[in-house]
């Protein structure tokens, strides 16, 4: 590996068993600063159960994941979050019942500096801080054209909106990296195509490292810089979107061998 | 009705209002199912009550009570550490379970100690309590729910209830703001009890049995769970109703319990998520909107 770029997140031998079944066998990935990565596989091959690792909702069984060269298995889920992996969810899970922008503003918790007191007796500081947050939350929200609606309720939102707002919520954490799963989800063609450019957009104007987790091909193979291809929990090919595309192994774990169609 | 009998049950209402305000941040706002609320009102209406007893300062009686649901606050809240700690790592039917169960420990605790009476109950507490005294410490409960949520420690707890996995992604530390919800939601249960005793003079382990904390459920579950403007008006209207429904002739006061159970019925059925669903009614909105006409 070159020394010129840094290494924001590596997972080294990551594995983890649930009773017998083993659902992420060894797997080893690195993602350098800036990057856009890409985990694709058939369902249930453990690309969710990597994220959730990645992230903390999982703790391994055994191997470890590293955030700019410092391990972070074991640590809680929020704590993680806190030092710079921010996540969406296959399945939206937004504040519902909250406005747009209280959505925003949860994500900016932890940077919120003022104490439990403050807020009961609504003091300077908490005026001061709750303004901060307001505005740092809008200038987000402006950025996903979401500002008209950010007293909305989330769940009122139209589902590419919903999308995109979970985007802009985990964005608001201010990761490094941002890890996408199945953004793409749900979505028409236009919407994916526009998705595509948000995605890359995101990732020139936040300066973050981006993963994703997507099933369709168009997307991933026009986004992603590099693509690891997960089957069974373990890692078969890795490599530019065109080295993947052509790939026997690749294709057989999609379509089968010929010997399995036989039977 | 004289005057003395609408005082009473305004003093009633007002003590229920506390307890169903502070019940409402544990099941409303966090959307933790406890339903051991009675216990934390009985701690406090038992460390009230013996401090009026047996340490009462040479104090104004303001003074004195002030104290009095301090101590209260803080017993009640310390009580609702030491459950919540173990308890909330539980979830939903479970969690109701266990806080159901201390809720129990906590009375059967008192109904054996002697220092304060045991079954027989603690007489002599000083009256302290009077109806501005209360409404005081009612509208301290209420700025202070309605200020919690409206800033970032209440939008985390809010948050908890919407979605924990997503919380907990978000940065924020989910059990913290859990324990934060029920520790808080015990204390005022606790200024609650202290103001119940100063106002009764005697209090029995029997006055805080399992039965109050399901009736606080439902004050906060008919006003909309979520709503704090729900649970006051859930709490003076299951105070008063069965009161009212007794000056209604004989027939209906005869029925009265009947009525009231039925008229609950109906409601939930009409309005399954609560008179104000999560929604609160705020009286400043209301005026700023005419001044705007």
């Amino acid at each position: 590996m070159t020394v010129d770029k840094k290494i924001i997140m590596q997972t080294k031998d990551l594995t983890i068993r649930f009773g017998g079944l083993v659902a992420v066998n060894n797997f080893n990935m690195k993602i350098e600063e800036g990057e856009l990565i890409g985990i694709i596989g058939p369902n249930g091959a453990g690309k969710t159960t990597i994220f959730n690792m990645i992230t903390g909702v999982y703790v391994p069984t055994s191997g470890s994941v590293d955030l700019e060269g410092k391990s972070i298995v074991g640590q809680h889920v929020s704590h993680i979050t806190q030092k710079g992996i921010a996540r969406t969810f296959q399945n939206i899970r937004l504040f519902k019942d909250l406005s747009v922008i209280d959505n925003i503003k949860l994500a900016a918790h932890y940077r919120t500096n003022y104490s439990l007191f403050d807020s009961i007796i609504r003091n300077k500081k908490f005026k001061n801080e709750e303004e901060r947050i307001y505005n740092e939350a809008m200038e987000i929200l402006k950025i996903f054209g979401l500002e008209k609606k950010s007293t909305l309720l989330a769940k009122n939102l139209p589902y590419g909106e919903q999308r995109r707002l979970e985007i802009a919520r985990a964005l608001a954490t201010r990761p490094k990296l941002l890890l996408l799963d199945e953004p793409a989800a749900g979505m028409n063609p236009k919407e994916t195509n526009d998705l595509t450019e948000l995605i890359r957009w995101v990732r020139d104007h936040f300066k973050i490292s981006i993963l994703l987790i997507e099933h369709d091909m168009k997307l991933v193979m026009n986004v992603c810089e590099r693509i690891y291809v997960v089957d069974h929990g373990e890692e078969i090919a890795m490599g530019l979107p065109k080295e993947i595309q052509n790939n026997k192994k690749v294709i057989e774990a999609y379509l089968g061998t010929s010997d399995e169609e036989a039977l | 009705m004289n005057i003395e009998y609408f005082s009473h049950l305004m003093i009633m209402s007002g003590i229920f209002i506390i307890l169903a305000v502070s019940l409402n941040l544990i099941n409303g706002i966090c959307g933790e199912l406890s339903l051991g609320h009675a216990g934390f009102w009985a701690i406090g209406a038992y460390v009230g009550g013996s401090y009026g007893v047996f340490y009462a300062l040479p104090l104004p009686n303001f003074l004195n009570l002030a104290i009095s649901c301090g101590l209260g606050f803080v017993a009640a809240s310390l009580a609702g550490l030491i459950i919540g700690v173990p308890c909330l790592r539980l979830r939903g039917d479970y969690l109701a379970i266990a806080t159901l169960g201390f809720g129990e420990i906590i009375r059967i605790i008192i109904m054996n100690m002697d220092v304060v009476g045991g079954p027989r109950g603690l007489t002599g507490i000083p009256k302290w309590s009077n109806l501005p005294l209360i409404y005081f410490f009612v509208v301290i409960t209420i700025i202070f729910m309605a200020n919690l949520v409206r800033g970032t420690h209440g939008r985390a707890i809010i948050s908890i209830r919407e979605d924990e996995i997503a919380a907990d992604c978000m940065g924020i530390y989910t059990f913290k703001y859990k324990t934060l919800a029920f520790v808080l939601g015990a204390g005022f249960a606790g200024i609650a009890g202290a103001l119940y005793a100063h106002y009764q003079e005697f209090i029995s382990p029997n006055s805080f049995s399992f039965m109050w904390s399901v009736i606080i459920l439902i004050m906060v579950i008919l006003g909309g769970l979520g709503s704090i403007t729900g649970s006051i008006v859930g709490a003076v209207i299951l105070t008063i109703l069965p009161e009212l429904l007794r000056f209604m002739g004989e027939t209906i006061s005869e029925w009265r319990m009947l009525i009231y159970s039925v008229l609950l019925i109906v409601l939930m059925l009409l309005r399954p998520s609560g008179i104000f669903g999560k929604k609160e009614f705020n009286v400043l909105a209301l005026f700023s909107k005419k001044e705007a006409q």
